[in-house]
């Protein structure tokens, strides 16, 4: 567990985006710090993937910036790794798991957390199966070689979009329980999850977005306050 | 080219078409193009009629043409992200449309049959230069530009993150891909272009472990499709390249390779 004096790795200022005329991010100042394993949680549709792709600049917001210290996070890319849901992955694609890992291995050397294809597979339990290819493998399989994706990329900091979507209870555990050790190595990490109650635990921080931050926090905070939101709502307006 | 037999020189066109028809039709299928190249098939007629009537090389103006289909394909599908496909159907129909319409108001005589469907037998030694310079055109990509036709293909969102440049990786693939048909339309025509593109890769695919693999497999399938096709039609009196598309066609019918066996 991290302090919030911990250096801020990215920074999101003011940041609004709209596809057309529906508002699907509003007025997001958020800070993402070195070492700290955060959760963003929410609802279907509540703009958490496209925030995602707005941190890692993928995606230019209607309003607003993102920031690494002070550069805008267009010109550092490759400082942060983005793993994206699975449905976005072509998995009939010909290529072996290991082949898949080095794809987003930087081609020159360097960065804070030099790790090699084999060393991230190996991380994530798959290194005897490092020559299978990408379509045989499980549904929580090919899950963790996305996750080794995103750890060969050196980056500093990680935002991954459902990373235990696939995945039965064991292989959560043991996925998070990675996720918090690579975060306690330095790396800022933010992950999408429909996560709820006790499950929440495992995170440093958890934010609630609905198009808006609702709340952030630690997660026994946000647990009180999302309970306390659920009964003002269960006792209607008075 | 005068030592070869009358059959020499369409033999070793067909062989060459086949498998770099199949080979970049692998590339395709993987980067979901397919549609494209169907639309830069249909998108040469244009310009053909065009450059005949101008007494220039129709291969030019249908390569032009083919590609301008494509550009102003990808600029309209950037407006209309949602609707990709029915977009490119649209300006497929569109190009189709004015190639008639331009046949009809310069009153010019293409021999439609042969456009659609090709002629081995009169392949000439121009048409097989093209056929080099086009399968040079596709080496030079793979070579180039194979690290990230692999990361888009699997992962374009990932690919896209990583800074790999994916609009302009397309427009390469459809300037070779309009090399590609535009050579290939003597051997097998505008329509069983597809096929070839199509079915071979289909094929090499289900057997790959990575894209390269797929790329040799299918082009392995695609010339032997092309020599049967050749050989059957001499054989049976039948025009080389509907024959060739039918082959295409019953490959689909192969049974699925254990996949163990990779």
């Amino acid at each position: 567990m991290t302090s919030n004096s911990s250096a801020i790795a990215l920074e999101a200022k003011a940041v609004s985006h709209r596809f057309g005329s529906q508002a699907v991010l509003d007025s997001i100042n958020l800070s993402l710090r070195q070492g700290e394993l955060t959760a963003l949680i929410g609802p279907n549709g509540a703009g958490k993937s496209t925030l995602l792709h707005v941190l890692q600049g993928l995606l230019k917001p209607s309003q607003g910036d993102v920031f690494v210290g002070d550069t805008p996070v267009t010109s550092c890319r490759h400082r942060i790794a983005l793993m994206p849901q699975r449905g976005r992955i072509d998995w009939s694609f010909p290529i072996t798991a290991l082949d898949m890992v080095r794809l987003r291995k930087p081609k020159t050397a360097g960065g804070c957390f030099e790790v090699s294809a084999e060393e991230a597979l190996e991380r994530v339990g798959l290194l005897e199966r490092a020559k299978e290819r990408l379509g045989r493998l499980s549904g929580g399989q090919q899950q963790r070689v996305l996750l080794a994706g995103a750890i060969a990329q050196n980056a500093a900091t990680m935002l991954l979009d459902e990373p235990c979507s696939a995945l039965d209870p064991p292989s959560r555990e043991r996925v998070i329980a990675l996720l918090q050790s690579l975060a306690q190595e330095g790396r800022s990490i933010c992950l999408t999850s429909h996560d709820w109650g006790p499950a929440l635990m495992g995170y440093d921080r958890v934010i609630v977005l609905e198009r808006q931050i609702l709340f952030d926090g630690s997660p026994e905070d946000v647990g009180e306050q999302l309970k306390d939101l659920m009964s003002a709502a269960k006792r209607g307006p008075n | 080219m005068e030592a070869l037999p009358w059959w020499g020189l369409p033999l070793i066109f067909a062989l060459l078409e086949g498998a770099l028809c199949s080979c970049v039709g692998t590339v395709l299928l993987t980067q979901r193009r397919i549609l494209q190249a169907n639309l830069i098939a249909n998108g040469v007629l244009p310009g053909l009629a065009i450059a005949v009537a101008l007494q220039l090389d129709p291969a030019i103006g249908g390569w032009v043409s083919g590609l301008a289909a494509a550009l102003v394909s990808e600029r309209l599908i950037r407006s209309h992200q949602q609707q990709q496909e029915a977009v490119q159907n649209t300006v497929l129909a569109g190009a189709l449309a004015i190639g008639v319409l331009l046949l009809a108001l310069l009153q010019q005589r293409v021999e439609l049959e042969a456009l659609l469907f090709g002629d081995l037998l009169i392949a000439g030694g121009r048409d097989l230069l093209q056929t080099l310079l086009a399968a040079a055109a596709a080496l030079a990509l793979v070579g180039t530009q194979y690290q990230r036709l692999g990361f888009s293909g699997v992962d374009p969102d990932g690919a896209e993150a990583a800074g790999v440049p994916i609009h302009r990786l397309r427009t390469l693939l459809a300037v070779v891909t309009t090399l590609v048909i535009v050579s290939a339309i003597s051997a097998v025509g505008i329509i069983l272009v597809i096929a070839l593109l199509c079915a071979p890769a289909v094929v090499g695919l289900n057997q790959a472990s990575s894209l390269s693999g797929a790329m040799v497999r299918a082009s392995a399938i695609g010339s032997s499709c092309s020599l049967g096709g050749f050989g059957l039609a001499l054989l049976l009196d039948l025009p080389p390249g509907p024959v060739i598309g039918l082959l295409c066609l019953l490959l689909l019918w192969l049974p699925k390779p254990d996949q163990s066996m990779n």
